[in-house]
């Protein structure tokens, strides 16, 4: 069965081949850039009407505008406290010791010393790098966020934890969520909602809130029944066993999901700068615009070191909930005194930082921006002119031998082609039920007016998860084989992972030119921390006995890899690698900015030229139709390997 | 435990509660209040390309002088400002390259086009400037498929590589291509950073490159030559992007200033400096230049108002 199944893969393939040399160039459906169809042009119309009608249309006055209203003013709230001046005077209600000395405290009374001062040396370390109101900016509006998405997710998780109806209905709904790329939505939000706090806060919830359900909702729904059977048992209301045992027993698991709806909200960050958020996302944006890369990677890190403060700060306090030493009394009074203590400096810090100037305004003399500019703009420059012939070489063997073949196959074939052996692959790898939803999405990308466009995209998308499976592949299982080399590049992957892929966007470009590949590259940046962590716990699931049988009847290491552990792992590697292309679609619209043509540049053109709004909406959706089919092929085929 | 975690919850709200006390008192920072006088508080959008920069800078120095409190806010061009200008966060627009796109807005009454700010947009196609010298005839757009293969690259799918503008920006390249019969291919490069690594690169290594480039921009500064790299096609004959055969250039355009009809109603000192403020491309290098050398915006601003004090004093009316 599984010989037959690689015969047709490469069978179909090759008759596609022959169709595509065959009908090169016909009924490929391609479009200039200037030109829109019917369709394209209708959605635009639609677009500007909802632009015009957003001061009188009702549904405008009396839904949209005072929920934009509510919400920024939430956020302006938060921002008054620490990121902006009010009224009058030139500071925040909070100077920039004062917010020290709360977050460190409140650091330290949620979670312990250690990480407390990890918390006042990484904030410290963001107003060094000239990054202060920027960083505030940033940490309000991820904490305004996070509180909206928490008080929407956490009911519902509950409701979804406790009765499988709302499990159901919510699953297509938080599927989806995980799948939209970030930029697809953020133009028609900013459509309704106009440019600002507002909009980029609702796009962050969107992305959020799924989240906090999905952990909620888990955590709920696998906690030891025991002691519910118990409390039932003794005749607790249905509201009793609700809060006196499930959510405690569930708390370290909500906590969970607070971090990573922390850590969502923060990823937001940058991007939401496009539609006007203030934050972080700003110097990042304009050192693209402007291509200087050392200031750009300022403001990366201290983006990362944000990420690293909340992260490390929220996943220190859920396990602090695991911990069941009791602690002595003494212990308990000791810490008490200590809180009281830290308390009482807390509030001198803040009333300081009220009164004098010097601790009110971060001081210019504590700077080292341009010298950790200076530094990073050196260090690329020397490396994009001394390696720029490696890299130009690469970029151009894979070109010539993988994308442009690849491109010419998926673009140039009559589309009829195309989707019948997309089908035909979708059916292969996920069965027949997958396969005529693959068709329907084709179908409707085909009716878009975008198929050509799509195709591009496809291509670029297949090209970068294949180089990222196969490096990713590689290290996911270095690092499921040995604790020191995962040591060794956690730090990595975890910096991989929150640096916005918009701050490496321009050392790339240096590298590759404005091409296909720049976005290629940095849709691989971007995905294999993902996929390798992925890899790596597949391979670390692997029962240990099916390991040591393998090795005592005298398999060598590659035997053992190949023929245990990689089989063994199947089914997560085929997860790694959806997750990997999830990620590299969402990085596929950045590219967009750096020559990549194709979906991600019609998003782009799409935001900012009216005429071609309607094409740029409708790209969005096709970026989404393409991911949507990628994921449930994947997945279906996941199911089938397990 | 839980005790306990309850216990520290409340010193920490405590804490923050006394924060909000103290805060409730008044203390010396606040005074030092700035900003004052009957012009308002008003918002240019910060457009991130070098010129607007210098522009927006120096309208926001000499509106600073007069008591206004400016921002300065960062965000897209075209639509996402326009709409903001409707809502009421934006105020003013130093340098629009849109070429009527606002037309919508200006329609609904939320923004008023307060004319040219003198400078002049030229946007052409430009190969790099070594490429003259050697080959003296390429300028012109007729000779250009003689030279197409010159431009080929693993992007260009064997036609020559034709590096389109900025998305904002007009461009009619695949037009231009297909009316004039030229033998290259559109690449989009999707953003300034793209065009100037192109073009400078091309010029650094005498590698063949032709691509988008509008003046006034700073690249032409770094690259000095640059302006004889301009390829003359036939002059122009548009106006509407949207109707242009593609056969000739693009036309030059003189950039206009938007402001919101909000400001413009109001009657404040800085509705006058919009209104009046006038300046030239080479004052506009000027200021960019000094900002791309690692100046910070204000202090060029501040350094051209210095030396150019009659300009400054016709803007105030």
């Amino acid at each position: 069965m599984h010989v037959r199944k690689s015969y047709l893969f490469l069978g179909s393939f090759a008759i596609w081949v022959v169709l595509a040399l065959l009908f090169h160039g016909r009924n490929s459906l391609q479009l200039d850039s200037y030109e829109n169809t019917p369709f394209t042009s209708f959605v635009g119309e639609q677009a500007s009407s909802i632009r015009g009608n957003r001061t009188k249309s009702p549904i405008f006055i009396y839904f949209f505008n005072p929920i934009r209203a509510a919400i920024s003013g939430f956020v302006e709230v938060i921002r008054s406290l620490i990121a902006v001046p009010v009224g009058n005077s030139i500071i925040p209600i909070i100077g920039w010791l004062g917010v020290l000395a709360l977050i460190g405290f409140v650091v330290f009374a949620t979670s312990q010393w250690r990480t407390s001062l990890l918390a006042i040396g990484l904030l410290f370390a963001c107003g060094a790098l000239g990054m202060w109101t920027y960083t505030m900016d940033s940490i309000a509006m991820t904490v305004a966020a996070v509180l909206l998405s928490l008080a929407i997710g956490i009911p519902i998780g509950i409701a979804a934890g406790l009765y499988d109806r709302v499990l159901k209905i919510l699953t297509p709904f938080l599927d989806l969520a995980q799948i939209l790329p970030t930029l697809v939505y953020m133009a028609p939000l900013a459509l309704v909602f106009m440019i600002g706090a507002a909009s980029a806060t609702i796009a962050t919830m969107i992305y959020s809130i799924p989240i906090s359900i999905r952990i909620t909702s888990h955590a709920i729904r696998n906690l030891n029944q025991a002691p519910i059977e118990a409390s039932v048992s003794m005749g607790s209301t249905p509201k009793q066993t609700l809060t006196k045992v499930q959510l405690p027993m569930a708390k370290q698991m909500i906590v969970l999901g607070i971090n990573q709806t922390v850590m969502a909200a923060l990823s937001f960050a940058v991007i939401a700068a496009l539609i006007g958020a203030p934050g972080l996302g700003k110097p990042v944006i304009d050192a693209l615009i402007i291509r200087n890369v050392g200031q750009g990677f300022v403001a990366g890190f201290a983006v990362v070191f944000l990420a690293i403060l909340m992260d490390r700060s929220t996943s220190a306090a859920a396990r602090k909930q695991e911990s069941f030493i009791p602690p002595t009394p003494k212990q308990i009074k000791n810490k008490r005194i200590f809180t009281g203590v830290l308390g009482l400096i807390t509030v001198v810090c803040i009333y300081l930082s009220r009164t004098l100037l010097w601790v009110a305004v971060w001081p210019k003399s504590i700077n080292i921006s341009q010298q950790v500019e200076d530094v990073t703009n050196k260090v690329t420059t020397w490396i994009t002119s001394n390696f720029s012939f490696i890299t130009v070489g690469f970029k151009d063997l894979i070109s010539n031998w993988v994308l442009n073949p690849l491109e010419s196959l998926l673009t140039q074939s009559p589309w009829y082609v195309t989707v019948v052996m997309i089908v035909f692959i979708a059916a292969l790898i996920g069965g027949t039920r997958v396969s005529i939803l693959a068709f329907v999405l084709l179908m409707a990308i085909v009716l878009s007016g975008l198929w050509f466009e799509a195709m591009i995209t496809l291509t670029q998308s297949i090209v970068a998860i294949l180089l990222t499976m196969s490096v990713g592949l590689l290290l996911g299982i270095w690092i499921g084989r040995s604790d020191r080399a995962q040591r060794a590049l956690r730090p990595f992957l975890d910096a991989g992972q929150t640096l916005p892929a918009f701050v490496y966007l321009i050392p790339m470009l240096g590298l590759f030119g404005p091409t296909r590949f720049t976005a290629i590259a940095t849709g691989i940046v971007y995905s294999i921390p993902i996929v390798v962590k992925i890899v790596c716990e597949g391979i670390r699931a692997v029962p240990v006995a099916l390991v040591e049988a393998a090795t005592s009847a005298g398999s060598t290491t590659l035997q053992i890899i190949t023929k245990v552990q990689i089989p063994a792992a199947k089914k997560t590697i085929l997860l790694a690698a959806n997750q990997g292309l999830i990620y590299v679609l969402a990085v596929v619209v950045i590219g967009g900015f750096v020559g990549s043509g194709g979906l991600g540049y019609f998003v782009i053109v799409g935001n900012l030229k009216p005429e071609l709004q309607g094409k740029g909406l409708i790209a969005g959706a096709v970026i989404l139709l393409l991911g949507v089919i990628f994921d449930r092929v994947a997945q279906a085929g996941a199911r089938r390997a397990s | 435990m839980k005790s306990k975690i309850r216990r520290s919850m409340m010193a920490a709200s405590l804490v923050a509660v006394s924060a909000l006390v103290l805060s409730a008192c008044s203390s010396s920072v606040d005074d030092a209040a700035s900003g004052s006088g009957d012009c308002g508080s008003w918002a240019i959008a910060m457009h991130p390309w070098g010129g607007y920069t210098a522009s927006a800078n120096v309208i926001s120095e000499v509106a600073k002088a007069q008591g206004c409190t400016i921002a300065l806010t960062t965000l897209d061009e075209g639509p996402t400002t326009y709409d903001a200008m409707e809502a009421g966060s934006i105020d003013v627009v130093v340098e629009d390259w849109g070429g009527g796109r606002w037309e919508e807005w200006v329609t609904r009454g939320a923004i008023k086009d307060v004319g040219p700010n003198g400078n002049v947009g030229i946007i052409g196609m430009y190969v790099a400037p070594w490429m003259v010298e050697k080959y003296p005839d390429i300028t012109d757009s007729k000779n250009l498929n003689k030279y197409a293969s010159l431009f080929k690259t693993s992007e260009s799918g064997g036609k020559g590589a034709w590096y389109e503008g900025v998305p904002t920006y007009t461009t009619i390249g695949e037009k231009m291509i297909s009316a004039n019969k030229l033998n290259f291919k559109a690449i989009f490069t999707g953003s300034e950073a793209g065009l100037i690594d192109v073009l400078t690169k091309a010029e650094a290594n005498k590698t063949p490159a032709i691509a988008y480039a509008w003046q006034p921009w700073t690249l032409f500064a770094k690259i000095p030559d640059l302006e004889k790299g301009h390829v003359k096609f036939p002059a122009n004959d548009w106006t509407d992007a949207a109707k242009a055969s593609g056969l000739t250039d693009y036309p030059e355009t003189p950039l206009p200033k938007l402001a919101s009809t909000k400001l413009m109603d109001s009657g404040s000192v800085f509705a006058t400096i919009v209104q009046n403020f006038n300046w030239t491309n080479s004052d506009q290098n000027t200021v960019a230049l000094d900002i791309e050398n690692g100046m910070d915006a204000a202090a060029a601003a501040q350094k051209w108002i210095a030396a150019n004090p009659d300009k400054v004093k016709a803007w105030l009316g």
